[in-house]
């Protein structure tokens, strides 16, 4: 008899099937299977917990994960309470004689024309508060949206708005957590009432599909046509957040008083009986609260890490600090190498934001020269990916502004592998400098050579006073590779001491000795008081460059 | 070294043009030298003396007579809050003769020079009071008690002292330090208003 009943759509099928062709793209075919398939998967279930979970507000989708049921159904737009309301009205009818399920025909939602093909259910899912019904707040606007493709409509709009460069897309969706505690209830709650039954045993609550694993189901394909591109592992995440006003604050109640109960099984259940009535009496669609569209560079996928341009820096002035500094509303010093360069990058890559990132750093009155420091910048949502004929634009920019505090040059592109090479810069590298030094007594010739016969000389370093309020008190141990004096002309107390040292060493203190808790120090192997001037970074020993 | 480079400029001819590894030495050299130019000072530009690391970092206070007459200490406040204090030149165990023989940091309850401060917080750093000892300072004529000054975590005593006690008579205000102290700003400007500053201080003291 279901046969027969089936038949009798199938005839009407194609009349239905040309309408929705020339209204809609790309459903003529599958309208038809959904609905074939909508009624397979319906009559699969059993039908008593279905309509008990359609009268406690389920909705039909949720009612498809709750059961495990997978597939491209989700984004069958006839999916609806009603509609499975009325399939399920067939079947028990099915016994009846062929006239009754001819009257039964004009309530059935499945017959009507094209236009009212999906019907917008009026309340919202108890378990999903209408995530799977296309319905969230947006801006405290109500949105209903009648169908998957319309919402895929609307964010692929986003999409393209700001992005024209797309070959694939990735899909994220985050809830708010009171989801999760819904469908555990209503779990427990199925498991209790049916938990003897047949089609319960050896079913497990993990083995329902996740509202989020089901809205990206529903809104995958769709997307895919409308980008006119395939989804999956990209840089470009398309991440949908829903977020629930009144979720946060239910949820702590709940965990509260699950806490509050005995660990005994029922004990368990009772408290999550209770919990349910009044989830269940409290409906409010969520907000969408974010739709953020992030793009990554070079197919990392790494938190959709962004895009990186790495070359080294040379700081020419004395009062530029390497990131901005601001105490008290003030500025300290001129300007920062960071807010030079990324400020200069940032536009001409479209990006939202940018992080400067060195393989190290120097106090504000060091200069950086030679070779420079090797540095990132990171470019967070990057739309326009620069060429390298670009980038050379962009070095040449930074390095004919007025006030030339800064130069860089090398400029460069690159992927994750920058990382590694800047934690590798700071940690590993050596450092060369080249330091004015004053000394109490006047130079001799000898110190030029014990000075320079020191290879590879150990020195204790306590965390200098200066950022001892910020530091751990440690005594490190840090190399110092070499040394050597050159004299200046007409001055027999102050000299240039050139040294290259292991990285993380404390220049300054190595030549005063911060009162002796660094040794040993310049003074005390030159037998006398030492004091520095003034220090320039001379080079950073980094293989690329 | 300068002399050297402009010695090889002068030679500068129409070969190096010809020759692109001459050009890229070349290259390099000037490259050389303009960082020569940008490290090396005019020694006319340079003062005769210049301030040390504690006269440039430092503000210097003192405190006379502290607690006891002629315990005269000094307070050396850097600019991110932490205060070294130390001995002042006008001391009484500077005047006994024969010099300082000994420094004890077990003083009070327990020994300063075993406390072990860690982290960025400062875990197990004790609570001082102004008033709390740092340590004993010893003569042949007698003792000292050298204390806080300010109240605040001590962070740590300069154990120097025990080996070397002639640090004191050599660099009190620099490697003879006694101890670091970090105190909180209300209690800074509390312990402030009862010290001098170095002109007041040189003035009390006529030196």
């Amino acid at each position: 008899m279901a046969n027969d009943t089936k038949a009798v759509h199938v005839s009407m099928e194609p009349e239905v099937a040309h309408n929705i062709s020339a209204t809609e793209e790309g459903q003529d075919i599958s309208g038809y299977d959904d609905v074939r398939a909508l009624h397979d998967v319906v009559q699969g279930l059993p039908s008593h917990v279905v309509k008990d979970l359609l009268s406690i507000g389920v909705c039909a989708r949720c009612i498809f994960r709750l059961f495990g049921i997978r597939g491209d159904i989700y984004s069958c737009s006839l999916l609806s309470s009603s509609m499975l309301s009325s399939v399920l009205g067939e079947q028990r009818h099915a016994d009846e004689d062929m006239v009754d399920i001819g009257s039964e025909e004009h309530k059935n939602p499945i017959s009507l024309p094209a236009s009212e093909v999906s019907e917008v259910d009026a309340v919202l899912c108890t378990l999903c508060l209408g995530i799977l019904q296309f319905t969230y707040c947006d801006d405290k606007e109500l949105v209903v949206k009648k169908s998957a493709k319309d919402m895929a409509v609307a964010i692929s709009e986003l999409l393209k708005r700001e992005w024209h460069q797309i070959d694939s897309f990735s899909l994220e969706v985050s809830i708010p957590p009171i989801l999760l505690e819904n469908e555990s209830s209503v779990w427990l709650y199925m498991k209790r009432k049916y938990g003897s039954e047949l089609c319960f045993q050896g079913k497990l609550l993990p083995q329902c599909i996740s509202t989020v694993e089901a809205l990206i189901l529903c809104l995958a394909k769709p997307l895919e046509t409308l980008l006119d591109c395939k989804s999956g592992v990209s840089d470009i995440r398309i991440c949908l957040t829903f977020t629930h006003s009144k979720a946060s604050k239910m949820v702590h109640s709940i965990a509260v008083s699950k806490h509050g109960c005995k660990r005994t099984k029922t004990g368990i259940e009772n408290c999550i009986d209770s919990v349910d009535d009044s989830v269940v009496g409290d409906i409010e669609c969520s907000d969408l609260a974010d739709v953020t569209i992030q793009r990554s560079f070079g197919g990392s996928q790494d938190n959709g890490s962004p895009q990186s341009l790495k070359f080294p820096s040379e700081k020419y002035s004395r009062n530029v600090s390497q990131t901005r500094w601001i105490i008290d509303d003030e500025r300290k010093g001129e300007a920062s190498v960071e807010e030079i360069v990324g400020g200069n990058i940032l536009p001409m890559c479209q990006g939202d934001n940018y992080k400067f990132h060195a393989a190290g750093r120097e106090d504000i009155d060091v200069r950086m020269l030679g070779s420079g420091r090797p540095f990132l910048v990171e470019i967070q949502n990057a739309r326009h990916i620069p060429s390298e004929a670009f980038v050379k634009e962009i070095e040449t920019k930074i390095n004919n502004l007025e006030n030339k505090l800064v130069e860089v040059k090398n400029l460069k592109a690159v992927g994750s592998e920058g990382w590694d090479l800047m934690r590798e810069g700071e940690a590993e590298k050596q450092k060369q400098y080249a330091a004015l030094v004053w000394i109490s007594r006047p130079l001799k010739d000898e110190d030029l050579e014990s000075i320079a016969s020191f290879k590879d000389m150990k020195v204790l370093q306590r965390t200098p006073i200066r950022v001892l309020h910020r530091r751990s008190p440690l005594e490190r141990e840090k190399i110092i590779h070499w040394m050597k004096i050159e004299k200046i002309a007409g001055s027999n107390h102050y000299f240039l001491l050139h040294l290259c040292t292991q990285a993380g060493t404390y220049i300054k203190e190595f030549v005063h000795g911060d009162l002796g808790r660094t040794h040993p120090s310049v003074g005390s192997l030159l037998g006398c008081r030492a004091e520095i001037l003034q220090l320039d970074v001379t080079d950073v020993k980094m293989d690329c460059f | 070294m300068k002399d050297n480079s402009v010695d090889d400029t002068d030679k500068l001819d129409s070969s190096v043009q010809n020759n692109p590894t001459r050009q890229r030495q070349q290259h390099k050299e000037d490259e050389e030298d303009g960082l020569q130019r940008l490290l090396l000072p005019d020694a006319r530009d340079l003062p005769l003396i210049p301030p040390s690391a504690v006269e440039s970092n430092f503000v210097s206070y003192f405190a006379p007579d502290f607690i006891k007459p002629g315990h005269d200490q000094y307070v050396y406040r850097h600019a991110n809050g932490l205060c070294v204090i130390g001995l002042a030149p006008t001391h009484v165990a500077f005047k006994d003769s024969g010099g300082i023989t000994a420094v004890d940091f077990n003083v009070g309850r327990s020994d300063r020079s075993v406390i072990k401060v860690t982290g960025k917080r400062k875990k197990n750093a004790q609570q001082f009071e102004p008033n709390t000892a740092l340590c004993k300072v010893c003569t042949n004529d007698g003792s000292y008690i050298v204390r806080c000054c300010v109240k605040g975590s001590l962070l740590e005593v300069n154990d120097r002292l025990i080996k070397l006690p002639g640090l004191l008579h050599s660099s009190a205000d620099r490697e003879g330090y006694v101890a670091i102290i970090m105190p909180k700003p209300a209690d800074w400007l509390k312990a402030k208003g009862l010290l001098l500053g170095l002109e007041a201080y040189k003035k009390l003291r006529d030196c």
